[in-house]
């Protein structure tokens, strides 16, 4: 089992979901998260005030997955998070421990 | 003992059931209590000197299903093993049946110095009832009692008594229209109705409502209505006991479905009937608190107490019929008002303007005189100023709530009617209709300074505050409120006697209330063509100004979980782009209030930068250059301006997060931008935007940000050779078109996925801008592109005054604002066509050509 964490586009969310959802995900976790990279931030003057921004807000995607779909998954979510420009994300695979379903408390993928 | 509470807890559930509710069932769980706990009391082993008393809401007989019973174990004095024998026979059964059990052991004088230091024991102690035993000690202790804490200590218990009240409104919610209520101790809850009878008792002496109508604190309607809201209450706590299976007084939200379903209530109206229900839960509370409130308020006069929370303010004359009173506006001969209706807008006014609430008994006669709001008064230039007047005042929230308590906001505006109690059964929203808007214009009045810089820029203030009363004024009727918000408005306008543009813009606000919010959140906002797409929809930047506040003052009312750094980032994002795309557009629109008050503005910034050190004639600066930068930028450019000689090709580049900008000054001249295009391109820079300005004096100022289109870093790129070219190129000593060609043939173009997807477009708008024809060009991005494109323009013999330049992934949107050669709009049909083809054609012509090349 692995643990998929993508930053992606705001905007791009529902294209995501809705992908992940067609190839048979279930759920996921979803945060509102600021954030910068190589993007950075920015700073914008209109009629002489300024407007920093610092952090540049992204959503996160959490889902746990089978290792063996690791791949494709990534795939689904880079496809429908690319628009071909700066600061569509990033998606990082981490290892895992063990899940378990609190309500019945099974446990590894019959949990996810 | 062998009385079965339990099993007699669930007969009286069962009868529930079948339908006893409200006070009769409080009244026989109580006395079912009683009786279990007087044959407990018979079983004691001794029973001298002790008397079993009932405490609390037990006292009083109100035994909810779940409540808890309070006792006290009154004494004089008698061995302990005495009290213990008596605490075994009757608290052990009492806890074994599953109830919660408050209870003390007490001496009188314990009782007495207990009640001393702890006001709610007092309280409870007012609602004592004798159960069993020793009756004298019980008489005896009520005697000290009253004579300590009742006679001659009222106005030290009704100061207690409200400040209580006051922290618990703290904690629960300052208003009646929270969407999980607490049943007990929110605001016009059970403990509210509570307060009013404890202090009717120690103050009057009066224990009933009926002695209270007697004694003319309350009129036979607001009895009426104050008990059958009471009842109602009572109805609801008795059903979330039992629903709950525990002492819950919260009315939560996953309980409501099921309590309206239980109540009878249906969906209809257009509403569900959980909204129903909890429109008629939100009327009780509200009935409740406003009772409370003029209760306190008429038992502060006869005390003669000041209200608490108000700072003092002397008593004093406002209006020949409005006076301050303890800190207070009173109307002082109601009758006045048939003559003069208006006064009651006066007064609402006067109460905005100085912060006061309005006084009880002017709050009673405007609410029992509605009447007096006829067609007349609501179509009433004089009072329609005073009302536009009290929007804008920092007490306009609190006004805003008496008028709507009262009513009047229901009759002035009837469209506000429908609103009322108004509950949404989502998680979003903490407040129902009418209180939400009324919190908008409070969260309107914080943003004046939080956001002051934008706020001052707003031409008609009086507009943004209308809008934001009334943006969700559709709602109540299923779907579409934005839309059907924007036509009751135009009837609210007419009334209020706005203007046909003033009216067209509070419409357009109302019905474009979540514009912001929804394309911030949905749509990608490096799109320049959606931008473009806001702009002309919004058309104009004191109706955006409007609109982001209005954005954020609804986000922010609608409930503490649904504004947050974030969306503020992306709606400021949105803002920001739509805000320069506007400013660029309506420019030469000369002497508009706003704009010009900005550009005076910016100029005094200038110069106070530059201290007289340069000095400078406005003329010389454009407006619509000196509103695009920061003064601390224009400064700079009028130093660098200075150090030139009139051939001079200046040339700054600085790296900026994410791309660089380049500074370009120079003599205009024709052909100038292509040139600058075709250079870049020649050197591998790609441009994201760039802003093309003439000062009066002819000298170009262009800031052109770039990114490199190979990917090398801002140390290698070869700066100096670039400046070299440049300079070739403005002599005329560059074969532009020849090097780029020659260039283009030896590169590998990039792949073209999803090519044939993209539209090549070109659009000629003569309406948007009052003074340039704006050039739109939709098509695939290629290196040289912008080099062909300007070219035809300068072909033309266009003068370009301002570009826009977006690139989003393979395709390009550029927006250029041109004047023919003398400085006229492209009117001309058959002119308008020549530009058309020949920009078409090298969007796309040439684009094959060189794929052929390519491949």
């Amino acid at each position: 089992m692995k643990r998929i964490e993508a930053i992606i586009k705001p905007y791009r969310l529902d294209d995501v979901k809705g992908a992940l959802n067609r190839m048979g995900i279930k759920g996921m976790t979803i945060a509102e998260v600021k954030g910068y990279g190589r993007q950075r931030g920015h700073k914008e003057i209109y009629r002489g005030a300024e407007y920093v921004v610092d952090f540049i807000p992204k959503v996160k995607l959490e889902l746990v997955v089978d290792a063996g779909n690791v791949d494709s998954v990534v795939a689904c979510i880079c496809g429908a998070a690319n628009t071909n420009t700066i600061g569509d994300g990033k998606i990082f695979v981490l290892p895992l421990g063990d899940v378990v379903r609190v309500r019945t408390g099974e446990k590894g993928t019959e949990a996810i | 003992v062998d009385f079965d509470l339990r099993a007699r807890r669930g007969a009286l559930e069962k009868l529930w059931r079948q339908g006893l509710s409200g006070r009769a069932l409080l009244e026989k769980q109580s006395s079912m209590v009683d009786e279990f706990l007087v044959e407990c009391f018979a079983h004691c082993p001794g029973k001298e000197g002790i008397a079993l008393i009932a405490l609390g809401g037990y006292g009083r007989r109100e035994l909810f299903p779940f409540s808890d019973i309070d006792l006290l174990l009154l004494h004089n004095g008698v061995s302990s093993e005495v009290l213990n024998g008596a605490a075994e026979a009757i608290f052990y059964p009492l806890w074994d049946s599953g109830l919660e059990v408050g209870h003390s052991v007490r001496t009188i004088d314990a009782c007495l110095a207990d009640a001393d230091a702890d006001f709610f024991f007092q309280v409870a102690f007012l609602d004592s009832r004798f159960l069993a035993g020793d009756r004298k000690n019980f008489e005896s202790l009520q005697h000290a009692f009253s004579k300590q804490y009742i006679d001659g200590n009222r106005k030290k218990f009704l100061a207690t008594m409200k400040h209580h009240r006051l922290e618990r409104h703290r904690r629960f919610g300052m208003h009646t229209y929270l969407l999980e209520p607490h049943l007990k101790e929110s605001r016009g809850g059970l403990r509210d109705i509570q307060a009013i009878l404890w202090t009717a008792w120690v103050v009057f002496g009066l224990r009933e409502l009926s002695t209270m109508e007697d004694a003319g604190l309350l009129s036979s309607e607001e009895h009426n209505k104050f008990a059958e809201a009471w009842e109602q209450l009572i109805k609801i706590r008795n059903r979330l006991h039992y629903i709950s299976g525990r002492k819950n007084e919260q009315l939560f939200f996953e309980h409501q479905e099921e309590m309206a379903k239980a109540f009878g209530y249906k969906n209809e109206k257009g509403m569900l009937a959980v909204e129903h229900f909890m429109h008629d839960v939100h009327n009780a509370l509200q009935t409740v608190a406003v009772t409370a409130d003029l209760f306190f308020e008429h038992v502060d006069e006869v005390l003669g107490m000041p209200p608490v929370e108000h700072v003092q303010i002397a008593d004093h004359r406002l209006d020949k019929e409005i006076e301050v009173r303890l800190g207070r506006v009173l109307l002082l001969a109601p009758h006045a008002l048939t003559a003069k209706p208006q006064l009651l807008m006066r007064l609402f006014w006067h109460a905005a303007v100085l912060g006061l609430p309005v006084h009880h008994r002017t709050r009673k006669y405007i609410q029992a005189n509605l009447s007096l709001i006829d067609n007349r008064f609501r179509s009433s230039k004089r009072v329609s100023k005073m009302f536009l007047e009290i929007l804008q005042q920092d007490g306009a929230a609190d006004a805003l709530a008496v008028m709507l308590e009262t009513g009047v906001l229901a009759a002035y505006i009837p469209e506000f009617g429908a609103l009322e109690s108004l509950a949404q059964h989502d998680v979003y929203h903490i407040n129902t209709v009418d209180r939400h808007l009324i919190q908008a214009v409070a969260e309107i009045h914080r943003l004046k300074e939080e956001e002051r810089h934008i706020f001052q820029m707003i031409a008609s203030p009086h507009i943004l505050f209308l809008a934001t009363l009334l943006h969700d004024i559709g709602k109540g009727f299923g779907q579409g409120h934005a839309q059907r918000g924007a036509k009751l408005v135009r009837d609210v306008g007419k009334r209020l006697g706005l203007s046909e543009k003033e009216i067209d813009c509070l419409s357009f606000l109302v019905e474009q209330h979540l514009f912001l919010i929804h394309t911030a959140l949905r749509r990608d906002l490096e799109d320049d063509s959606l931008i473009v797409r806001c702009a002309r929809q919004i058309k104009d930047p004191d109706r955006l100004n409007i609109l982001y506040l209005l954005t954020i003052a609804d986000a922010r009312a609608t409930g503490p979980t649904v504004w947050n750094d974030w969306k503020a980032a992306l709606v400021l994002e949105l803002y920001l782009k739509i805000a320069h795309l506007l400013e660029r557009s309506d420019l030469k629109k000369p002497a508009r209030e706003q704009g010009q008050a900005a550009v005076e503005w910016m100029y005094d910034q200038v110069r106070e930068e530059l201290d007289a050190e340069i000095p400078f004639s406005s003329e010389l600066l454009p407006a619509e250059y000196i509103v695009s930068f920061a003064p601390s930028e224009v400064s700079r450019h009028l130093r660098l301006h200075n150090t030139m000689d009139k051939n001079d090709l200046l040339l700054e580049v600085h790296e900026e997060a994410g791309h660089w900008a380049i500074l370009l000054m120079s003599t205009d001249r024709s052909g100038l931008l292509a040139k600058i295009c075709g250079v870049l391109a020649l050197h591998n820079l790609r441009i994201l935007s760039a802003q093309i300005f003439t000062w009066q004096d002819g000298t170009a100022v262009d800031v052109i940000n770039v990114v490199s289109a190979v990917n090398v870093g801002y140390q290698e790129q070869d700066w100096r050779a670039l400046k070299n070219a440049l300079w070739l190129a403005v002599n005329n000593r560059l074969a532009l078109d020849y090097r780029l060609h020659k260039k283009l043939a030896h590169l590998i173009g990039r792949k073209r996925q999803n090519a044939s997807k993209l539209p090549t477009r070109v659009e000629i708008d003569n309406a948007s801008s009052e003074s340039c024809s704006i050039v739109e060009i939709y098509a695939l991005e290629r290196i040289g592109l912008l080099y062909d494109v300007t070219r035809v323009l300068s072909d033309l013999g266009m003068n370009i005054q301002q570009a826009k330049i977006g690139s989003q992934a393979d395709q390009i949107v550029d927006v250029f604002y041109v004047q023919d050669q003398d400085g006229k709009k492209i009117e001309d049909a058959e002119y308008q066509e020549e530009l058309r083809k020949a920009l078409f054609h090298v969007v796309t012509h040439e684009s094959r050509e060189r794929e052929d090349i390519v491949v």
